[in-house]
């Protein structure tokens, strides 16, 4: 036969098999694990990056949180203070208006007082004043004792 | 067509052309698959790693598409060495093709290499005064190569149906009635002979056309040129189909599909 001759078929299968065990060994063994290897990094990777982006989302959330929550003390420290201002106006405005009418009333009570101390000594300078002018006039008609009697009832009357 | 050196020992006629080249053709796909796994790096792959990694990736598509990957995946390597062995050892006879004339025996070592009767038979032909003796051509240019590989995915196909799907693969042969047994035999036995003859016969053909072209001296320049170019494409193609092929038949051996 020109075209097939089995020493080079059996040839062929041998030093093929023989090829692809050393091609295997030495060549594509490592080559297929170093792209396993690859394969792994990059899933690792994209696994690794989106537990990163759930983190991230869950440190804003947090922060966000965290904002609202200053904000809504800021507001209550606000509103307290506002409160107590407030109240502490009130406070000081009643005082005042307490002290103001106290020291009215104490004003009040000494002019009555003085009026009275004065009205009495109007009355003691007044009666005596009388009992002279009217002794002057009369002159001895009367006895003292008696005219002043009069004069008193007479004040009283013009007081009351 | 030109002699081949035959090397005799005791009844072994060893073709050393053939010999020679598929060693060569060997000897080449190991340099440089050593070559692109040298300084293997998972960052920074090199220029020839990453050639390399195309390829398997490829491979890799080939066999997925035939076969569901938890099967297929054993089959890449053998694969990525049939689809590169086949592709570089179509690529060798384009470039150049070594022939000697003889008009007396060669001898090595004392060992016939091209016998008295062989010339004595070129003599006696018209025109020839010489007996040609073609050193370097394609392997897959020799029948004999091309089915000693499909002869690899005969082994395969059965041997792995036999293993993974034993009772479906079995059963095959008497389907869809006993009386087909014969007939299915036959289809098993020329599967793997068509894929060596039309791997042979393509990459022949194609270095039978260059010597043609170039009978045609200066003005078949142009011609070589564009022949060359197409036959590299042959050469890829028809590893492609071979090894296609080859997957496509291990396929039907091994995956059966539940309905």
């Amino acid at each position: 036969m020109g075209f097939i001759q089995w020493e080079s078929i059996v040839f062929a299968v041998i030093s093929f098999g023989i090829l692809y065990w050393l091609l295997n060994k030495y060549a594509f063994g490592p080559l297929f694990s170093i792209m396993e290897q690859r394969r792994e990094r990059v899933l690792g990777d994209l696994k690794k990056a989106e537990e990163d982006r759930k983190q991230a989302e869950q440190y804003l959330q947090e922060q966000k949180q965290a904002v609202q929550e200053a904000r809504e003390e800021a507001m209550k420290i606000i509103e307290q203070a506002r409160q107590t201002s407030a109240r502490q106006a009130d406070q000081i405005i009643a005082q005042a208006r307490e002290e103001a009418a106290r020291l009215k009333d104490e004003a009040l009570k000494e002019i009555e007082n003085e009026k009275n101390k004065a009205v009495a000594q109007l009355k003691s300078q007044v009666s005596a004043m009388s009992v002279m002018i009217a002794s002057k006039i009369i002159e001895k008609q009367i006895d003292e004792k008696t005219h002043k009697e009069l004069i008193d009832q007479y004040l009283k009357e013009v007081g009351s | 067509m030109p002699e081949s050196p035959k090397l005799n020992i005791g009844i072994f006629y060893f073709d050393l052309s053939t010999i020679s080249m598929f060693i060569i053709t060997g000897v080449i796909l190991f340099i440089i698959a050593r070559l692109a796994v040298r300084n293997l790096s998972v960052e920074n792959p090199s220029k020839l790693q990453n050639v390399m990694e195309w390829v398997v990736e490829f491979v890799h598509g080939m066999v997925a598409s035939t076969m569901p990957l938890h099967i297929g995946k054993r089959f890449i390597s053998i694969a990525l060495a049939l689809i590169l062995f086949i592709f570089i050892a179509n690529l060798l006879g384009l470039p150049f093709a070594i022939i000697t004339k003889h008009t007396e025996e060669v001898t090595l070592f004392g060992y016939t290499l091209v016998s008295q009767e062989t010339i004595d038979k070129w003599l006696a032909k018209d025109g020839y005064d010489h007996a040609p003796v073609l050193w370097w051509k394609s392997p897959t240019a020799d029948l004999s190569v091309t089915l000693g590989l499909a002869l690899v995915t005969f082994f395969l196909i059965h041997y792995n149906g036999l293993k993974l799907n034993r009772t479906h693969y079995l059963r095959h042969y008497i389907e869809p009635y006993p009386i087909f047994l014969p007939l299915n035999i036959i289809k098993e036995i020329f599967k793997p002979l068509t894929l060596g003859l039309r791997l042979f016969a393509n990459i022949l053909a194609g270095e039978i056309m260059i010597k043609v072209i170039i009978m045609a001296g200066i003005f078949g320049i142009p011609f070589l040129m564009a022949w060359q170019g197409f036959s590299i494409f042959i050469g890829g193609l028809q590893a492609f189909v071979f090894v296609i092929l080859s997957m496509v038949y291990i396929a039907q051996a091994t995956v059966h599909e539940e309905q």
